[in-house]
C-alpha cells in the first residue's frame, strides 16, 4: 500500500514534467525557488553555529515557528488542490489506518519535504554544543518534518471541507488577500521601526512566546539544551511530541471522516429580478456593461483587483517614506498609480470570461460593443474615485493649484489605459484564473508572456501620457497654467486614445474572435 | 379519418406554439416526417469542410446540405469530429478549407448576417455562470438584438416550456449539468432563429426534460424551423430525427433521410456496420467469477 502510493506520487510528479514546455519551465522555477530558500536557510543555520547559543536561539526559534505555522496556514488560505485527497481512495476499500499512514508517508516525496529536511539538518549543525543538545537536535529532524507535513495534510483536509462550497471559497480567497495585505503593511511598519535598537528586544520577546507554542517548541528544545536549561529542554520536547501525536490523531480522524463524506453541495442563494440589467437602456453594449458590472460585484477574481487598487499606492509609498522622501511629495503618487492600475485592470478581461465568450461570438456581437461594455465598470468606479482622490491629495501636497494637473494625469492615464486594454484583451489574451477558481490559484500560464504583456501595457500608457506628466511636473515649479495644460492634454488625448483603442480593439475582436475562443479553450 | 388526425395535430401544435416562442406556424401544414413539398430551401449547406490540428485531421472534407424544416441528426463515435464540424458551422472555429452557407449567407465571409439566422448550443463551453438564469436569458436575447419587452415575455414563455421557473433567480453556476444544458438551449432559441444547431443537447438531461425538449423542438420543426443535433445516442436520434448523417473519423459515411440510411435495420445496427470497430467480448471470462 505504502509502496503503491509512493509510486503514484512519483508518477504524478513525473507527469507534471510532461506538460507543455512553458509549464515545465514554471515548475522548474518553482522547484528551484523552494530549494533555494531551503539552501539559504540551511547556510544561515550553519552560520549560526558561530554565535553564542543565547544569541542564536531567538532568531532560530522565531524562524522555526514561522515555518511550521506556514504549513498550517497556507493550505487554509489558498485552498491547495490536493492531488492525494483521501476521498479519491474511498472506492478502493482500504482500511483507514493503512490509508492514513500511506498518504502521510507519500507526503515525504516532494519539494516541501526535501526543503524541510535540509533546514532541519541545518539546525543540527547550529546546536552541536553539548551531547544533549545534539541528541535533541537530531531528534528534532524527523519531528520537524513530520509535524510540518502532517500539519499541512490536516489543514488541507480541513480546507477541503470548509471551502467546499463555491461561496465560502470565494470569501476565503478574499480574506486571505486582506490578511496578506495587512501582513505586508505590518511588515513595512516594522521595517520603519528603529531596528538597530529594538530588533533584539522584539525578537527575544517573540521567541519567548513562540518557543512555548507547539510550532516553536521543537526548535526551542535543542536551543535550551545548548544553553544548559535541561529541564526546560525536556518540557519543550514533550510539547513538540504531544503536538505531533495530536496531529496524527487528527489526520487519522479526518481520513476516516472524509472517506464516508461526500463533498458538500453549494447552498444556492436566490436573487430577484434582473438586477443591474434594468439600469441602462437595452443594447448589446449596455448589457455587456451591466454583465461586466455584475461580475465585478459577484466574482472573487474581480474583487481581488478592486481591493488592490486602493491598497497599492500605500504599499508603493511606504518604502519611499522609509528612505525619507517628504510626505507632501508622496501625496502626488496615489492618483496616477490608482489610474494606472484601474486602466490596466481590464487588460485581460476577455480571458476572464474563459470559454463563455462563445455567446458573444455566435450572437455576432460587434467587437466595438464588446469593448465598450468591458470598460464601463472601471470607468464608473474610476472617474469619481480619481476626482475625489485628487481633491484630497492636492491640499496634502500643500498647493491647491496642482489639482488640475493631478486630474489631468489621473484621468488621462485612466482613459489611455482603458484604450490600450481594449486592444490588448482582444489581441493578446493570455491565460487568466478560471471562473470559480481562487483568485490566487496560479493560472496555467505562460508566465513570461503575461509578464511581458503586463509590463508593455504599463509602459505604453505612461509613454502616451508623458506630456501630461511633463506638464504636471512643470506645474510643480512654474506658475499654474501648466497644470491646466496637463488637464487639457489628459482629457483630450485620453479620450482620443480611448476612442482609438475601442475601435481598433473592436476590429481585432471581430477578426480574431474564433482565435480568442481557441486561446481560452487551451487554458 | 387521416384529415381529422392531421387537423387535430395541427391544433395541438398551435397551442404548443403559443406557449413556446417559436416562429408562428406558416400556412403550410405537414405532419411530422411526411415528405415535404418541393421546392424546399437548403437552409444549411456545407462544402468541403476541412480542419486539421497539427498532424491529426479532425474533419476531412465534409459535405452536407440540410433542407428547411428538417430535423437532422449527426451521429458518430467520440472524437469523430462532430463538435469540430458544428463549431465551424457556427463561427466558433475557423475552418482550414471549405464553405458554410446558412440561408444563403456564407458564415465565414459575412458572419454577422449568417449568425443572425442561427441559434447555437455548443458542447462543453462555459456559460456566463455568475448571472442568474433570468439574467443569462436576458443577456442572450439582448445580444441578439431583441427589445426589452420581447426578451422578458419570451423568458417567461421559455421558463414555463422548459420547466425552470423556480431556477430563474438562482446563479447558473449553482445549476446541475442538466439544468445548465436546458438554460443554454433556451438561450439558443430566444431570438427565434431559422436554424438551431445543437451539440449534444440531451447529454445529462433527465428523461422527462428530454421528452419535453424534444416536443418543443418538434413543434419548432413543424412550423418550418430546422434543427441540427449531434448525439451519440442512436435510439434518440432514430426516434426524433427525419434525416441523419453518420460521421466517422472526420468524414460522412452515409447521409440522407432516416429511412434511406437505416433501411431495414435499427440506426444503431446500421451505425455499427458503418463504423466497424465492434470488438468481440471473448477473453473476459474472469469477470463471470467474482473475486472476494
Amino acid at each position: 500500500m505504502v509502496e503503491q502510493l509512493l509510486r503514484l506520487k512519483l508518477r504524478l510528479l513525473g507527469n507534471a514534467f510532461r506538460r507543455s514546455p512553458w509549464r515545465v519551465v514554471g515548475l522548474v522555477l518553482g522547484l528551484a525557488s523552494g530549494l533555494g530558500i531551503a539552501i539559504v536557510a540551511f547556510t544561515a543555520l550553519v552560520g549560526a553555529r558561530l554565535l553564542d547559543p543565547g544569541v542564536a536561539a531567538p532568531p532560530v526559534e522565531v524562524f522555526g515557528a514561522i515555518v511550521v505555522l506556514g504549513f498550517v496556514i497556507v493550505p487554509l488560505v489558498f485552498g491547495v488542490d490536493d492531488i492525494l485527497d483521501p476521498r479519491r481512495f474511498s472506492l478502493f476499500g482500504i482500511s483507514t489506518s493503512r490509508l492514513a499512514t500511506a498518504l502521510a508517508i507519500s507526503a515525504l516525496l516532494g519539494i516541501p519535504a526535501i526543503s524541510l529536511t535540509l533546514i532541519s539538518l541545518g539546525q543540527v549543525v547550529t546546536w552541536t554544543r553539548n551531547p544533549l543538545s545534539i541528541v535533541l537536535a537530531v531528534v528534532a529532524v524527523p519531528v520537524i518534518v513530520a509535524t510540518c507535513l502532517l500539519a499541512s495534510r490536516v489543514s488541507t483536509g480541513v480546507a477541503a471541507f470548509v471551502l467546499s462550497s463555491r461561496r465560502s471559497r470565494d470569501s476565503a480567497g478574499l480574506l486571505g488577500f486582506v490578511a496578506l495585505a495587512l501582513f505586508f503593511i505590518v511588515f513595512i511598519a516594522f521595517r520603519n521601526a528603529n531596528w538597530q535598537q529594538n530588533a533584539g528586544a522584539i525578537l527575544a520577546g517573540t521567541a519567548r512566546v513562540a518557543s512555548w507554542t507547539p510550532f516553536g517548541a521543537v526548535w526551542a528544545a535543542p536551543a535550551d539544551a545548548a544553553q544548559g536549561e535541561l529541564g526546560l529542554a525536556l518540557v519543550r520536547e514533550l510539547i513538540a511530541l504531544v503536538f505531533l501525536g495530536l496531529l496524527w490523531l487528527a489526520w487519522r480522524t479526518l481520513v476516516k471522516y472524509m472517506l464516508v463524506t461526500q463533498p458538500r453541495s453549494a447552498e444556492a442563494r436566490s436573487y430577484h429580478g434582473l438586477g443591474l440589467f434594468r439600469v441602462l437602456p437595452v443594447s448589446p453594449a449596455s448589457v455587456i456593461a451591466e454583465r461586466s458590472f455584475t461580475y465585478w460585484i459577484r466574482d472573487a477574481r474581480y474583487h481581488a483587483s478592486l481591493l488592490v487598487i486602493p491598497i497599492i499606492p500605500f504599499v508603493l509609498m511606504l518604502p519611499l517614506l522609509v528612505i525619507g522622501i517628504p510626505g507632501n511629495i508622496l501625496a502626488l503618487m496615489p492618483v496616477p498609480i490608482m489610474a494606472l492600475f484601474l486602466g490596466w485592470s481590464v487588460h485581460n478581461d476577455t480571458a476572464h470570461d474563459h470559454t463563455a465568450i462563445w455567446l458573444h461570438i455566435v450572437s455576432g456581437t460587434s467587437g466595438r460593443s464588446d469593448r465598450i461594455g468591458r470598460i464601463v465598470p472601471p470607468l464608473v468606479v474610476g472617474l469619481p474615485l480619481l476626482v475625489i482622490a485628487s481633491i484630497i491629495c492636492a491640499p496634502i501636497y500643500g498647493d491647491e493649484g496642482i489639482l488640475p494637473a493631478l486630474l489631468g494625469v489621473g484621468l488621462g492615464v485612466l482613459l489611455t489605459g482603458l484604450g490600450l486594454s481594449s486592444i490588448g484583451s482582444a489581441q493578446f489574451p493570455y491565460p487568466a484564473v478560471r471562473p470559480g477558481d481562487s483568485p490566487f490559484a496560479a493560472p496555467q500560464s505562460v508566465a513570461t508572456m503575461s509578464a511581458l504583456i503586463q509590463g508593455l501595457s504599463f509602459f505604453v500608457t505612461i509613454v502616451l501620457m508623458s506630456p501630461a506628466f511633463v506638464f504636471a511636473a512643470l506645474a510643480l515649479f512654474i506658475p499654474s497654467y501648466w497644470a491646466w495644460a496637463s488637464l487639457l492634454y489628459g482629457l483630450v488625448f485620453g479620450a482620443l486614445f480611448l476612442w482609438l483603442g475601442i475601435n481598433w480593439g473592436g476590429r481585432i475582436f471581430d477578426r480574431r474572435s474564433p482565435e480568442i475562443l481557441g486561446a481560452s479553450m487551451r487554458n | 379519418m387521416k384529415r381529422q388526425a392531421a387537423s387535430k395535430s395541427t391544433g395541438s401544435r398551435t397551442t404548443a406554439a403559443t406557449k413556446t416562442p417559436v416562429r408562428k406556424a406558416p400556412a403550410r401544414t405537414t405532419t411530422p416526417r411526411a415528405p415535404k413539398p418541393k421546392p424546399v430551401e437548403t437552409v444549411l449547406s456545407i462544402e468541403g469542410l476541412v480542419k486539421r490540428f497539427g498532424d491529426t485531421i479532425a474533419v476531412a472534407g465534409i459535405d452536407l446540405s440540410v433542407d428547411a424544416g428538417s430535423f437532422y441528426g449527426i451521429v458518430g463515435p467520440n472524437g469523430a469530429g462532430k463538435t469540430t464540424t458544428l463549431s465551424m458551422v457556427t463561427g466558433l472555429l475557423r475552418p482550414d478549407a471549405g464553405r458554410v452557407v446558412v440561408h444563403g449567407v456564407d458564415v465565414w465571409t459575412d458572419p454577422v448576417a449568417a449568425k443572425r439566422n442561427m441559434g447555437v448550443l455548443p458542447d462543453r463551453l462555459r456559460l456566463f455562470d455568475r448571472l442568474t438564469g433570468a439574467q443569462l436569458l436576458f443577456y442572450s436575447g439582448t445580444l441578439r438584438g431583441l427589445s426589452d419587452e420581447t426578451v422578458r415575455a419570451r423568458t417567461a414563455d421559455l421558463a414555463s416550456a422548459f420547466g425552470f421557473e423556480d431556477a430563474l433567480n438562482r446563479l447558473v453556476t449553482d445549476y446541475s449539468a442538466g439544468m445548465s444544458k436546458k438554460i443554454a438551449l433556451a438561450a439558443a432559441m430566444i431570438h427565434s432563429p431559422r436554424i438551431l444547431i445543437l451539440d449534444e443537447p440531451f447529454e445529462s438531461v433527465d428523461p422527462v426534460s428530454a421528452a419535453n425538449v424534444t416536443q418543443i423542438l418538434r413543434s419548432y420543426v413543424d412550423s418550418g424551423g430546422t434543427v441540427v443535433v449531434s448525439s451519440h445516442s442512436m435510439d434518440l436520434i432514430q426516434r426524433i430525427c427525419d434525416h441523419v448523417a453518420v460521421v466517422v473519423n472526420g468524414s460522412i459515411l452515409d447521409s440522407g433521410t432516416m429511412a434511406s440510411v437505416r433501411g431495414e435495420k435499427t440506426l444503431e445496427e446500421r451505425f455499427v456496420e458503418l463504423a466497424g470497430g465492434r470488438t468481440s467480448v471473448e477473453g473476459m471470462a474472469w469477470l463471470n467469477s467474482f473475486s472476494d
